[in-house]
């Protein structure tokens, strides 16, 4: 017998307490796991897309809606001309439903511009010139729209044809419905109007080098704000609100979680008390009558941790696979993430356990001869 | 027991084991008074019996002997040392205190041989030899037929043994037992009692028992009787031997 087996013998002696408890943390783990994967992801997959783009620096204003607010296209002329800047491509993004779906990204890109050249045709043919009233779909928007080459698509009043079928490299442009600017432009009535640029900066600057080139652009121009590429989400004040909600709801998911367990653990030391004076009677430490309860509470964390990051993982999973969210979604659910959470549910436990295994080492041990 | 720097003069034996001048305990700040300063000295090797009416202060003795809890007054020395001074009360109970209890009080989630190893993690030895020295002790008490029987799956005299298995697992000097067979049928109590006074012998341990049976106090070296907080009188059991 080892200091473990009468940790463990104490969260046995009550089976179904302690799988209630241990059901308890694993939902807060879960929701921890669940949320943060997916807030996680979502940033992730924009980073991904703004490399497959080939993109280093997004100019766009990001205000509290969840797509960025439109400005004059003549932005571009200003920062165009910086030595430091390789190419810009002017693009209007739109977060819009398209028929019986739900929200679609529409990257409306510049005629020409670099953005559409990581483009890999699956099947069909790109678009032939700025007019022509067509689309591609990325693989991931044609299953989710259930569209093939040759159907017709519906954008803002006006009936499109998909022309093409393109791998972009990454899930958001996999995810987009693509077009030329000028015609959506036209289509939505926002002639000379934009909301983001894309931009390379000359090959070999270094991560620095392109922070002060935001910094100088942002001096330039005051309509939009220039971030390095993938970074630019965090700046969004409705993407912050639905981060700090995940991380809000997660929090509290772990202070119930804190709760159960350490309602447990003063159940159990109330229940015990009469064998803890008798441990003590025979000369046990008060220090090891307390690691045994904080080992005990630490043990449900790590166990709960474990559950909880399994349940959370294959609860992300099934999301994913919802028909609304198909696509849209790469989970971040990371090893770092899970031994980030599963370590989460053990300071839990440890937390949980502090305040019971003090009134255990209160207990006096003449207790024990009454009896 | 060894830092603790020892008293003068104050046992009159060098085989003194416990030594109490004026010792006094009261609870509920004063209202009642268990011990009214009792005055007594405990020799290595010997055999007390504890007698007296219920509630007269026989287990609160015994608790201030095994440092369960401080006196309120009075003096009370464990071979030279005062206890209510020793810096570390739980090192003292788990190697030269062995406890016997009336009600056992095993610990009912562990089988026999694991309640005995219980002790022993306040000292250093590994899981093996845990696990042999109990089984060994289980042994020296008839039990090894029953090393992984639960408490609740063995008879009140079975219990007792594993308690007292239980009480030796770290080679205590003092054996204290509160009324240990006060819950035990006449013929349990005679082996019990056997079992305790041969183990006393052979493992030269001094014992101090409160009992409500005179057939059993005789056979004790020696007699205290109580009464209201006080010891009304000693008396020596000239022709038993220890
Ligand atoms: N923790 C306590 N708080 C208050 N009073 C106590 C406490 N422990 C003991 N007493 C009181 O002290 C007195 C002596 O109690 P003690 O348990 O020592 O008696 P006892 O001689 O062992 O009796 P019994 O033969 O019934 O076991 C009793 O009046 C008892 O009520
Ligand atoms: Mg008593």
């Amino acid at each position: 017998m080892t200091f473990l087996t009468i940790v463990v013998r104490g969260l046995l002696r009550r089976p179904v307490r302690t799988g209630l408890t241990l059901v308890g943390i694993s939902i807060g783990i879960a929701a921890v796991v669940a949320l943060v994967g997916i807030s996680r992801g979502f940033e992730q997959s924009w980073a991904t897309g703004m490399k497959s783009r080939g993109t280093d620096v997004v100019v766009s204003n990001m205000g509290a809606t969840l797509t960025p607010k439109p400005f004059s296209a003549t932005v571009r002329d200003r920062i165009a001309s910086l030595p430091q800047v390789a190419a810009t491509c002017v693009i209007f993004v739109d977060l819009t439903s398209i028929e019986d779906s739900s929200m679609m990204v529409v990257s409306a890109r510049e005629w020409g511009g670099f953005s559409w050249q990581n483009l890999k045709l699956i099947s069909g043919r790109m678009p032939k010139d700025a007019m022509e009233p067509v689309v591609v779909l990325g693989q991931t928007a044609a299953e989710v729209l259930k569209k093939k080459v040759g159907d017709t698509i519906q954008i803002e009043a006006e009936e499109l044809s998909v022309i093409g079928i393109v791998d972009g490299g990454a899930m958001v442009e996999n995810g987009s419905v693509i077009l030329s600017l000028p015609l959506f432009q036209k289509m939505s009535g926002n002639e000379g109007k934009i909301n983001v640029i894309d931009l390379r900066a000359t090959p070999g600057m270094s991560e620095d080098e392109v922070r002060r080139l935001c910094e100088q652009i942002n001096g330039l121009i005051p309509e939009a704000r220039a971030m390095v590429a993938g970074e630019h989400l965090g700046n969004s004040q409705a993407y912050r609100i639905i981060s700090a909600m995940s991380w809000g709801t997660s929090l509290l998911a772990v202070i119930v979680g804190v709760l159960g367990v350490m309602n447990t653990m003063l159940m159990t030391v109330f229940e015990r008390k009469q064998e803890i004076c008798i441990l003590l009677a025979i000369g046990w430490k008060r220090g090891r009558i307390m690691s045994m309860i904080l080992w005990e509470s630490a043990l449900l964390g790590l166990l709960g941790g474990i559950v909880g990051v399994l349940t959370g993982s294959a609860g992300v999973h099934l999301i994913e696979k919802l028909p609304a969210i198909h696509g849209l979604l790469e989970p971040d659910l990371s090893v770092q993430l899970m031994i980030f959470s599963v370590a989460i549910a053990v300071g839990v436990g440890v937390l949980s356990g502090l305040y019971p295994a003090w009134r255990s080492s209160r207990l006096t041990p003449s207790l024990a001869m009454q009896g | 027991m060894k830092n603790v720097p020892p008293l003068s003069d104050f046992c009159a034996s060098h085989d003194c084991v416990f030594e109490a001048k004026g010792l006094k305990k009261e609870f509920d700040d004063g209202r009642v008074q268990a011990l009214r300063g009792v005055d007594f000295h405990i020799e290595h090797g010997e055999f007390v019996a504890i007698i007296g009416p219920s509630g007269c202060g026989k287990t609160t003795l015994l608790q201030m002997l095994g440092a369960l809890d401080l006196p309120s007054g009075g003096i009370l020395h464990y071979r030279g040392n005062s206890l209510p001074d020793l810096p570390d009360p739980s090192a003292y109970r788990a190697r030269e205190i062995g406890f016997i209890f009336q009600s056992f009080h095993l610990l009912p989630t562990f089988t026999a041989l694991e309640n005995v190893q219980i002790p022993m993690f306040e000292t250093e030895i590994s899981a093996s030899e845990r696990n042999d020295r109990a089984i060994e002790l289980l042994r020296s008490v008839g039990l090894e037929h029953r090393l992984h029987h639960f408490p609740s799956k063995l008879s009140g005299g079975e219990r007792q043994r594993v308690a007292i298995a239980r009480s030796l697992a770290n080679g205590p000097s003092v054996l204290l037992a509160d009324e240990p067979t006060g819950n035990l049928d006449s013929e349990n109590t005679g082996h019990i009692l056997e079992l305790i006074i041969r183990l006393r012998h052979e493992q030269d341990m001094t014992l101090v028992l409160v009992t409500h049976d005179l057939n059993i106090a005789r056979m004790a070296s020696r007699t205290i009787q109580m009464k209201d907080g006080l010891i009304v009188s000693t008396r020596e059991a000239p022709h038993t031997a220890n």
